[in-house]
């Protein structure tokens, strides 16, 4: 995928938590962010026609294979900390009646 | 003896499962023995580390060390580690008897522990990465643990805040293993000097350093540590003033000064920015009724004068702001520690309905006294040593000099808020119940390790940094005066101006950021840092 485009996403997500007044929008645009990362580091020595790094034929030409690593380590933190956001959302509906973040006083 | 770091985060990892697990209530009496432990390790690891120098560095798995996974120990994180066991035994220690039922409660502070030492030894970007966030959710737990409103909003607050400074973060991680090819701080820090300087590495630069930025509640993005240190119980909320906050700042001294090694003209905006939190945070102070918002906000602004002080890299105003971190840690812990005990005998957080305290509880009022002179810097006391060692490098320079000493009075004017606390004729009906002595322990060992710093600071930070401080004249006539007129001044001001609770200043109390303008910040923060360092 084109770098500029997840770019795009994340400045998509930028703008997402600046702009939305529901917590759970909030939520999804830091996922959406993060989203963005993933694909924009994964990026990183990859193209197309690239062998997958899971061979002993060194004259091949594989893909860069830590970026892959790291990021799937980044998508198992990134659904533990949207799951435990979500689960502070339901308790917060379950105080308040509602999921806006004008609604709650501080 | 040299794998001994992993064992400080495996360890802490390793109890907490147990206690979980493990059915009986008594079974949580095992964190005395793993603090134990621990601190013995450490003693240990140091007595190797000066017979074997050479082993400071841990690569994993007997990979090479540009792509395993390493810790590296110098003297900046040891110090970090050791407080960090210090810290951890002492709100353990605090909080035993309260929570002495609470599965749960032991099982993530436990946990909390083993992942913040990981996170202060680890010598890679991306594994820093992985206990930041690590730290961030169980942070996150512990502040929403009552599971009260407010600290349900402050957690979640926190976490998406946190979570994304971590993406930016991890921007710049992808540029660097992009520039580099490796990510192992030691070893980028090494190339840095032969990399010319591109565009890339500027952003990196700027991406990371404005994440910290968020980490460490500097201003403008400030707005979520009152609300998560104000609203959660007492001792977590003296763990995360006192330690937690701090990883920020280590991780500029980390990156900014060891990685990078170029400032970029940073080192100004660090001191500017440090002054500009320094005297927003007491401006703030001053105005609360709440006395743990009191506190949460001198956070902010005790933070923005240790960003002053490693601002300049090296020197006497260098070591000072380390030093203020340590005191800091105690000072903060303590104050907020003991708040948490008056909390509790007095059913109230409002500093107007809490009086009398030396009547009832003088044991606590003589420890929080200590606490308020720790922090505004009275001679003998450990802020004066760190406050007068920042100040060394701009001591010349009138205009720097006035704005912290304005920082300094305004630290009195809301300790003398604190201080009403202290006389006057206490409610009926307060049951101060038996003394607790479980509880008065700990804070009393922080007092007597403020004193001692605040005695001893020479060969202290002789041991600590190898480097010989300049004299701070403790318990010099004209110290005294000056602390005596300072805090006069304080008075009165809080007599004549804030007593009186005038309009602008219920209008700076009820001032709030909510979360979607803290995101606006938190995007200003990330294009000025992005124009400074490209520019």
């Amino acid at each position: 995928m084109n770098p500029y485009v997840t770019l795009i996403i994340i400045l998509v997500g930028l703008y997402g938590l600046i702009s939305s007044t529901n917590i759970i929008k909030s939520v999804f645009m830091a996922t959406m962010i993060e989203s963005g990362v993933i694909l924009l580091f994964l990026n990183l020595g990859t193209w197309n026609g690239g062998v997958i790094p899971i061979t002993s034929d060194v004259s091949l030409a594989i893909v860069d294979p830590i970026p892959q690593a790291l990021m799937i380590t980044t998508i198992v933190i990134g659904s533990t900390v949207t799951s435990l956001a979500l689960i502070i959302s339901i308790k917060i509906f379950h105080h308040h009646g509602s999921i806006e973040w004008k609604d709650l006083k501080r | 003896m040299n794998i001994l770091p992993i064992v400080w985060v495996f360890l802490p990892i390793i109890t907490a499962i147990i206690m979980f697990m493990v059915k009986p209530n008594w079974i949580h009496g095992l964190v005395f023995p793993l603090q134990a432990i621990l601190l013995l390790l450490f003693i240990l690891y140091i007595g190797h580390l000066r017979a074997f120098p050479e082993d400071a560095l841990l690569v994993f798995g007997g990979y090479a060390d540009w792509i395993g996974i390493s810790f590296y120990a110098d003297a900046l994180n040891l110090t970090f580690v050791g407080l960090t066991i210090v810290m951890f035994f002492i709100i353990m220690y605090y909080s035993f008897k309260a929570n002495r039922k609470e599965k749960k409660y032991f099982f993530f502070l436990t946990f909390l522990e083993g992942v913040f030492i990981g996170l202060l030894m680890t010598n890679d970007l991306f594994n820093l990465f992985v206990f930041l966030e690590l730290t961030s959710l169980l942070v996150t737990i512990l502040i929403a643990y009552r599971k009260a409103e407010q600290s349900l909003k402050a957690g979640l607050q926190y976490l998406l805040i946190s979570s994304v400074a971590a993406m930016l973060y991890l921007i710049g991680v992808m540029l660097i293993y992009y520039l580099f090819g490796t990510i192992n701080i030691r070893l980028v820090a090494e190339m840095m000097s032969t990399y010319e300087d591109t565009m890339l590495m500027r952003v990196a630069y700027g991406l990371m350093m404005a994440a910290w930025m968020v980490k460490g509640a500097v201003f403008p993005v400030y707005a979520w540590l009152p609300k998560a240190h104000g609203v959660a119980q007492s001792s977590i909320s003296a763990l995360l003033s006192g330690l937690i906050v701090k990883v920020s700042l280590y991780l500029i001294m980390r990156l900014h000064g060891d990685m990078f090694g170029q400032p970029y003209g940073f080192d100004q905006v660090f001191f500017v920015l440090g002054f500009v939190s320094g005297g927003l945070g007491v401006l703030f102070a001053m105005t609360q009724k709440d006395i743990k918002q009191v506190l949460a906000y001198h956070t902010i602004s005790q933070v923005g004068l240790m960003m002053i002080g490693i601002s300049f890299g090296s020197g006497n105003s260098y070591v000072g702001g380390v030093l203020h971190l340590l005191n800091h840690a105690l000072f903060k812990g303590l104050l907020f520690l003991a708040a948490g005990v008056i909390i509790k005998v007095y059913n109230t957080k409002k500093v107007y309905e809490i009086r009398g305290l030396f009547q009832t509880m003088p044991w606590t009022a003589t420890l929080f006294l200590v606490g308020i002179l720790g922090i505004t810097g009275a001679p003998f006391f450990n802020g004066y040593v760190s406050k007068t060692m920042i100040k060394y490098a701009f001591a010349d320079d009138a205009l720097w000099m006035i704005l912290f000493q304005a920082i300094n009075v305004g630290t009195m004017i809301s300790f003398s808020k604190l201080l009403v606390m202290f006389t006057g004729q206490p409610k009926a009906g307060i049951d101060v119940g038996k003394s607790s002595f479980r509880q008065h322990l700990p804070m009393t060992l922080m007092a007597i390790l403020m004193l001692a710093i605040g005695l001893f600071y020479q060969p202290i930070i002789q041991t600590l940094y190898g480097f010989t401080a300049y004299d701070v004249h403790i318990g010099s006539l004209a110290s005294l005066v000056d602390y005596v007129l300072y805090f006069s001044l304080g008075l009165t001001l809080y007599y004549g101006v804030i007593r009186k609770d005038a309009k602008p200043f219920q209008q700076i109390r009820d001032f709030t950021i909510s979360f979607p303008s803290l995101n606006v910040w938190l995007l200003a923060v990330v294009l000025v840092f992005l124009g400074l360092t490209l520019r």
